[in-house]
């Protein structure tokens, strides 16, 4: 058996390697998904690129750099947890949970190997819509500057806290649950500030998006294009915050398996 | 050697008493039925067995090592495959087979593709997405990823339901064959009666949660007085 078998870190390697080539081999049997990758990020970029336009004309004090570096940024947030929660969703539909839970896979191996494919997929769409950005409205996503990479860095991480939140969701509470996946991200979007500043929302709103570690990227990145510095105090805070979510969502998932370990419920998505 | 050992299981769904102080083991080429009727417990004992279950009570030790403290270890050693159970349909037969071959850690998992494909005749499927195959022919597929591993204790939930006499034939060949060539221990569920006479050398009857009555086929008839397991079932099922 030995000789068949790795065992240690090598082996660990191995069974994360299988959830990311899963994906890939998906992904690439499905073209609508490889579509669905590029087309809804750009049809945003698109209608706000030529919003922001119109608003220009109009003499309304509004920078287009704003709005696009904000839809662009929001999508690393936006595609980061869909692609993890609908690379669990994929085995789900397929009936193909169970195979992978009575294999030696475990539960935080599954998940990085889910986080690691997400990383490729994102910096496709973000590629992508770059490009476009440059091509049609002249907007360079690194006139953002060095805070760039951190900005993203901290937006993928609450992606996939979120993602990771929602398949915890799924596993807790059933199928019918998966609705969770396609919102999760829109309930945090108003406290993200993404589009406005934060001294718009409303006092309790204000106190509920400081707890929200994209809305420091967001505060941060208008802060950069209006001709400010990078508020690395700020990117701490996110950062800060971002542990503090990944470990919740962690510890919210692990419970959520322990729970339907012990209600039978796993065994309900082989039916 | 004891290749599976489970201890006094019970589960309890609410008010329900799905399975009841189920104890029993499975040895080294030795190849195991549980037999019941539809709500016995047959399938909830096995999800024990494999871990996507919580025993309330109970304890399921594989290759000598408790499962819930050496998972990992033990679900290297163990496969799976079920009727209700599927795989990626929009997957080809052998990234399927490529993606498990990782997932249970194979040394060689690209040389272990291409043997369990020879193995399962599967040669001319391997480039075919799982969802354009036909009921035999996924289950062959299945088949494939469970014996990717040369698993020492492979377990079978009604693993012929779904498929025509001869392809049912054909797959119970298959598996003999493995489990004599390399000595592989097995515990199967199913309500096909010969195929449990044929592939079991020693079965137990599960009723409301209970293994009632243990034994091989013919010492089964024996002690119920009737001439075929199907006729053991029908007393065991209606009381």
């Amino acid at each position: 058996m030995s000789a068949l078998l790795l065992d240690g870190p090598a082996a660990r390697r191995r069974r994360i390697a299988s959830v990311i080539r899963r994906d890939f081999f998906a992904l690439r049997r499905d073209p609508p998904r490889m579509v669905d990758m590029a087309f809804w990020p750009t049809a945003e970029l698109v209608l706000w690129g030529l919003v922001s336009l119109y608003l220009q004309q109009n003499k309304v004090h509004i920078a287009v750099a704003m709005l696009l570096g904000a839809v662009l940024l929001w999508q690393v947030l936006h595609r980061a947890q869909g692609e993890v929660t609908f690379g669990f969703l994929f085995d789900v539909w397929s009936r193909n949970l169970l195979n992978v839970f009575v294999s030696p896979l475990s539960t935080l191996e599954y998940i990085a190997g889910l986080l690691l494919a997400s990383v490729v997929k994102v910096a496709v769409t973000i590629g992508v819509m770059s490009v476009l950005a440059f091509t049609f409205y002249g907007f360079g996503l690194l006139t953002i500057g060095p805070g760039l990479l951190p900005f993203m860095a901290v937006l993928m991480v609450m992606g996939w806290a979120l993602g990771v939140v929602a398949i915890a969701c799924v596993i807790r509470f059933g199928q019918s649950a998966q609705v969770i996946a396609f919102i999760l991200v829109f309930v945090f979007q108003p406290f993200a500030a993404v589009f406005y500043p934060l001294s718009v929302l409303p006092g309790p709103a204000r106190a509920i998006a400081a707890l929200v570690p994209a809305s420091h990227v967001f505060e941060g990145m208008r802060s950069v294009l209006a001709g400010g510095g990078v508020s690395w105090s700020g990117l701490a805070v996110a950062a800060l915050l971002d542990l503090v979510y990944v470990a919740g969502a962690l510890a919210f998932l692990l419970y959520s398996l322990r729970y339907a370990r012990l209600k039978g419920k796993l065994s309900r998505f082989g039916s | 050697m004891t290749v599976l050992e489970a201890v006094s299981l019970t589960k309890r769904f609410g008010p329900v008493t799905a399975v009841d102080g189920v104890s029993f083991s499975v040895g080294e080429g030795e190849i195991v039925g549980l037999l019941g009727p539809n709500g016995a417990g047959k399938t909830t004992t096995l999800h024990m067995v494999l871990g996507l279950t919580t025993p309330d009570t109970g304890t399921v030790r594989m290759f000598g090592r408790d499962l819930a403290k050496h998972r990992t270890w033990a679900l290297s050693r163990v496969n799976f495959a079920a009727s209700y159970v599927s795989l990626p349909w929009v997957l080809r037969v052998d990234e399927i087979l490529d993606v498990f071959a990782h997932m249970y850690g194979l040394r060689h998992p690209h040389r272990r593709v291409v043997e369990v494909t020879e193995m399962l005749e599967l040669g001319e499927l391997r480039d075919q997405r799982y969802g354009q195959l036909s009921s035999g022919q996924q289950t062959r597929v299945q088949l494939a990823k469970a014996l990717l591993n040369e698993p020492g204790l492979l377990v079978l939930d009604e693993p012929t339901a779904n498929l025509d006499p001869d392809v049912g034939d054909r797959i119970r060949e298959l598996l003999l064959r493995e489990a004599h060539r390399t000595g592989r221990a097995m515990l199967i569920t199913s309500h096909n009666m010969p195929e449990v006479e044929r592939m079991c050398s020693r079965i137990h009857f599960v009723s409301g949660g209970q293994i009632v009555a243990t034994g091989s086929a013919v010492e089964l008839a024996g002690a119920y007085g009737v001439d075929d397991l199907e006729a053991v079932f029908l007393r065991v099922a209606r009381g």
